[in-house]
């Protein structure tokens, strides 16, 4: 066996991890399974790229490697803006559609096809304005670092690692230590009961559309630099996403995080042992078999 | 000052409200509670009197007339933002959340007070309910029927409100849990607390409260004090009109 599977799939486990963060906590808090998550990883990458090419343009001095990295202070700037921009976009998704679908009382397949749609919408749109070439946020090679044990990681893996890591600590401190996060835990239970209480739900929506987008850019930038950035990349991660949401029980923060390094590196380690042409399926088994022996997932609770 | 030269607390005005637009549940209620007093609001099943409460709440929609909160105006406040003006609304069933802690619970309710009156209130509610201050950190989901039903009620009055609406708060309870939670209101109704209790448990209702109105079918048909109430036929025969109905047939 090859150890290096471990670090792959680690490495893709943290990026499906964030973007089922975004996935677990609309179904938690907005109650239907947004299909049009993908887009906004994809989304962010390519605003991302948009923003980091112009930096550069601007100041080439941004584009030196920092340090052992493969980029330069073009991106990380690109990405704090990214992450703005992709949670802005979400919010006018919900201003066009899924708001005005929620007024109405729609019920949840309308909610879930509106989200296909959308899905389509803003996928044909970046292939429109991008078209559908493979770009890169830098053309540098990075030397992967043996770190002992047979296992090697270039340096941008091993941030990607770290700041996901930090991420996810973080967002599940706001979400059980702060004002805001128990108004989103209580709107997760009982919308109704919330808004009797004075919790005014449209601002937890609008946070959660903020939070859900803001991780989906950076764990879409992740993908952007660790392989590269494509208009169907958030296609491609959809199925991972929905499995290491339903995996780690929905509405679980540390849930969907673990799921996401569980189906990483399930991933992973399928292409060594099975063949590269299963890793697609791999997710799929998963979500099969956690809708069929354990629907609330790892930390779920049963309905 | 009796209770009749109190100002009014609570008043609707040919309320009209329900779920669909066209299917009026609560077909233009006249009603008025007045400061301190503790009203309950009797009637049949599917009277509306659920519908009424949630309505004044901003749970279900009015279709016409108007909810008052002493002089403001709040049939269209949103139903977060009610909290504020004044009024408390403790739902029949699911009123709290059962996957926070006593505290969390109580910490969200006391979100809306000035940051330097929470921690005081919330400390003077578990002064109020020792048996939620005994187990802060609790899961709310672990609690016994009653207990939840006192965290309900705890949670309503952390912000203080002048009006608090309860529905059926003895629904599913035992007897002797049932008393207690009365016990309880009527305490909190002394503190000065104004209550309008929507109940089917009519004897225990009419023992604390001041005042009863009879909702049938979305109106509001009889009222008087609950002591004389007690023993109004009119009570009698709209509760128990339709278990005397089959007997009658047989014979």
């Amino acid at each position: 066996m090859n150890p290096q599977a471990l670090m792959d799939g680690l490495v893709t486990g943290s990026m499906i991890g964030l973007g089922a963060i975004g996935v677990t906590l609309t179904y938690s808090i907005l109650r239907f399974a947004n299909f049009a998550h993908g887009e906004f990883l994809a989304w962010g990458a390519y605003i991302a790229l948009a923003v980091s090419g112009a930096l550069g343009w601007l100041a080439p001095s941004l584009l030196a490697p920092i340090g052992p990295f493969s980029f330069g202070w073009s991106l990380p700037i690109a990405a704090i803006a990214a992450i703005a921009l992709t949670g802005g976009l979400a919010l006018l998704v919900d201003a066009l559609l899924f708001g005005r679908l929620r007024a109405q009382r729609s019920t949840v397949i309308i909610m879930v096809m509106a989200s296909f749609g959308a899905a389509l919408t803003l996928r044909s749109l970046l292939e429109f304005i991008f078209t559908a070439k493979p770009a890169y946020y830098t053309k540098a090679l990075q030397i992967a670092l043996p770190l002992g044990g047979g296992l090697r990681a270039t340096p941008d893996q091993l941030l990607s690692l770290g700041l996901a890591a930090i991420l996810v600590v973080t967002l599940h401190v706001l979400l059980t230590r702060t004002t805001i996060g128990r108004s989103m835990r209580a709107v997760s239970e009982n919308q109704q009961l919330a808004g009797v209480v004075g919790v005014d739900v449209r601002k937890v929506i609008r946070t959660v559309w903020l939070l859900g987008a803001g991780l989906a850019a950076v764990a879409g930038i992740m993908a952007g630099l660790l392989v590269q950035v494509r208009p169907y990349m958030g296609l491609d991660l959809l199925l991972p996403l929905f499995a290491a949401a339903i995996l780690g029980g929905i509405g679980s923060v540390p849930g969907a995080m673990l799921a996401g390094l569980i189906v990483g590196l399930t991933e992973a380690f399928a292409v060594q042992f099975v063949g590269a042409e299963w890793r697609a399926a791999i997710a799929f088994v998963i979500l099969v078999a956690v809708l069929l022996f354990r629907p609330q997932g790892i930390f779920g609770r049963p309905e | 000052m009796t209770a009749s030269d109190r100002p009014v607390a609570l008043s609707t005005k040919a309320l009209v409200a329900g779920y669909e637009r066209d299917l009026p549940i609560v077909r233009g209620v006249d009603f008025a509670i007045r400061q301190g007093e503790l009203v309950v609001v009797l009637g049949p099943n599917g009277a509306g009197k659920s519908t009424f409460v949630k309505a004044i709440a901003g749970l279900v929609p009015v279709h016409s007339g108007t909810a008052s909160l002493g002089a403001a105006d709040i049939t269209s406040v949103p139903a977060h933002e009610k909290i504020r003006h004044g009024l408390a609304f403790v739902p029949q069933t699911e009123n709290i959340f059962a996957t926070l802690s006593i505290h969390e619970n109580l910490l969200l309710a006391a979100n809306i007070l000035p940051k330097e009156r929470r921690q005081e209130r919330i400390a003077a509610l578990y002064g109020m309910f020792p048996d939620l201050a005994a187990r802060p950190s609790l899961r709310a989901g672990q609690l016994s029927g009653g207990q939840r039903q006192m965290l309900a009620v705890a949670r309503a009055l952390v912000v203080e409100p002048s009006v608090l609406i309860l529905d059926e708060p003895s629904a599913g309870l035992s007897p002797k849990i049932v008393a207690e939670v009365f016990s309880t209101l009527k305490a909190i109704n002394e503190t000065g607390v104004t209550i309008v209790l929507v109940e089917q448990n009519v004897k225990a209702a009419l023992a604390i409260a001041d005042r009863a109105v009879i909702l049938v079918e979305g109106l509001l048909r009889h009222e008087g004090p609950a002591a004389t109430l007690a023993d109004d036929p009119i009570v009698a025969e709209l509760y128990l009109g339709a278990r005397h109905v089959p007997k009658a047939a047989g014979q």
